[in-house]
């Protein structure tokens, strides 16, 4: 399965014109094969830019991305078998469902990667059947759906070309709770069943803590901070300085401990809260 | 109640729309509901609940298929509507959206905020005092000569705002107005909303899915199915996760915990819907236990 490596990575908008903006700055990063890593930062952080570089769809002004240690950029011509390496899911994706049918949208990308015609179709169900679309919901128009179900239908599209690397920028947003729930685990069910590795962007700190394994913190187009999610929300300070949060148990369980009650501080879910407060009566 | 107490009245109200394949759906069944001037309504629901097609009724982008709707004591559903009415409704009833980069259309700031007052046809020396205090109210004073497209999501949500705010609204209904922004973009808008009705006794509804943001209101309405499923204080709806739970909604993570905590018979007194109201139970509970 793929490590993805940045190696000083920049980017600039609008570069040469007075306008200009640089949208990444010196990035050097591990995306570890395998698990979930988490993308945080405020709005304008390069968050959208650095995901598209995993895909090669945004090609780096200076610096190198790295898939187990090949350069995608060595041969540009190349650069499509990369983008059905790691599959690139964008916000709101639904806006981009344009097929007659759900059928044909999902089998649209492994169409293009030259799949044969008879195998299609297993990957079609298949990737219905990870994102909990119903099949017979695949012979609909996508324009039929409800928005949740459309959601549901685009990541499809990508699941069908099997990516080893499921890149994803704000699944979840709009959706309600339940919504949320469903998306998440499906594409978290994903990377457990075929061993491919989740990148994740979100601004809901509660789901970060919940999926992932290790957290990358990007603010002003710069690294902040990488590693374990234990650690990086350790960090909260730092994290509400750039705009950001922790999840509402974990300050809980800060204001506990600054009022000098001894807990744990790798607390983000409300199961693992009561076990550890519960034990203090 | 008499309708003349509601600023905000609707009685048996139901709406409907047609798919694609002539099928109607019905999207809201019976809705009986009062509104007061100066209340803060968050309105919680699932997606397809019913929500948005809620608020647009209320400033008649949509009409119902039956049911009255009172604005400010107005039949808004009467046939005979005149145009300068309907104008009327939708100046004291303004909406911010959720996409900001649907909502604004001029090229400077101020001339943004200046589009709304400028429609209703008011003088230019009122129309400069109107946006300077409805950036102000915003915190957007500093802005006022910027390109919209160049500002956070979060400060492009609060010209709209401001935008709205010019045209002296007596109710604004957001749309999921924080959907699309990051954690301090979620927390100006949120502030500033409440700064709306805290300060200016505008009356608020705020449709969202976001429970932490439903806690800042008076009052919570939960639609489901296309009907009024709870209604009541955030305390009181917070208080019933397995009711919230089948309409596809949960508590905020601190109500969860003290709910899980007196289960299994910790006792801890009073509701609790934020961080700190949380810290403070337990820490209380355990100060009487030692």
């Amino acid at each position: 399965m793929a490590e993805i490596k940045l190696e000083n990575v920049s980017y600039v908008y609008s570069e040469g014109t007075p306008f200009e903006i640089s949208a990444l700055e010196g990035i050097n990063l591990t995306i570890k094969s395998g698990i979930v890593t988490g993308i945080i930062g405020h709005t304008g952080s390069g968050k959208s830019t650095l995901v598209q570089m995993l895909n090669g769809l945004v090609k780096p002004a200076s610096g190198k991305v790295l898939i187990d240690n090949k350069d995608i950029w060595e041969n540009p011509k190349e650069i499509s078998k990369v983008r059905s390496r790691v599959g690139l899911v964008m916000q709101y994706p639904e806006y981009q469902l344009f097929e007659e049918t759900v059928r044909a949208d999902i089998a649209f990308g492994p169409k293009n990667m030259g799949v044969e015609e008879k195998d299609i179709e297993e990957l079609v169900l298949e990737a219905a059947d990870f994102v909990g679309l119903d099949r017979e919901l695949l012979d609909k128009s996508p324009f039929d759906l409800s928005g949740g179900q459309k959601r549901r239908a685009a990541i499809a599209g990508i699941i069908a070309m099997r990516p080893e690397v499921l890149v994803l920028d704000e699944p979840a947003a709009g959706l309600d709770p339940s919504g949320r729930e469903k998306i998440m685990q499906s594409i978290i069910g994903y990377g457990k069943s075929t061993g491919a590795s989740i990148v994740i962007v979100s601004h809901s700190m509660e789901d970060m803590a919940r999926f992932c394994d290790e957290i990358v913190v990007l603010s002003d187009g710069k690294l902040l901070m990488s590693g374990k999610k234990e650690e990086v929300f350790l960090r909260s300070k730092e994290l509400v300085s750039v705009g950001l949060d922790i999840p509402q148990i974990t300050s809980v369980m800060n204001m506990l401990s600054q009022s000098g009650i001894k807990v744990a501080s790798n607390i983000y879910t409300v199961e693992d809260a009561l076990s550890e407060i519960y034990k203090l009566f | 109640m008499e309708k003349e107490n509601y600023f905000i009245k609707t009685e048996n109200v139901c709406a409907s729309y047609e798919e694609d394949d002539g099928k109607s759906c019905e999207v809201l069944r019976d809705i009986t509901l009062g509104i007061k001037k100066g209340e803060y309504v968050a309105v919680l629901g699932h997606n397809g609940s019913g929500k948005s097609t809620f608020a647009k009724l209320l400033n008649m982008i949509l009409a119902p298929d039956s049911g009255k709707i009172f604005i400010d004591g107005v039949d808004i559903t009467r046939e005979d509507m005149t145009e300068k009415e309907v104008f009327d409704i939708r100046r004291k009833i303004g909406m911010v959206f959720q996409n900001p980069d649907n909502q604004l259309v001029a090229t400077i700031v101020e001339e943004d905020v200046a589009f709304g007052p400028e429609n209703l046809g008011i003088p230019s020396d009122e129309i400069r005092k109107r946006v300077d205090e409805a950036l102000a109210t915003v915190g957007m004073t500093d802005y006022a000569k910027h390109e919209p497209h160049r500002l956070s999501g979060g400060q492009k949500q609060r010209v709209a705002i401001a935008g709205i705010i010019a045209m002296m609204p007596e109710c604004m209904i957001f749309d999921e107005s924080t959907a699309m922004l990051d954690p301090v973009g979620r927390k100006e808008v949120m502030d500033t909303i409440d700064l709306l009705n805290h300060e200016r006794g505008i009356t608020v509804i705020n449709i969202t899915h976001h429970m932490n943001e439903a806690v800042r209101a008076d009052r919570v309405i939960v639609l489901d199915d296309g009907k009024v499923y709870m209604d009541g204080t955030p305390e009181e709806i917070f208080s019933q996760p397995q009711k919230l739970a089948l309409a596809g909604l949960e508590v905020p993570q601190c109500t969860a915990l003290i709910q899980a905590l007196r289960k299994r018979g910790i006792k801890l007194e009073g509701e609790c819907t934020t961080p700190e109201k949380c810290a403070k139970l337990i820490i209380d509970a355990l100060g009487g236990s030692n």
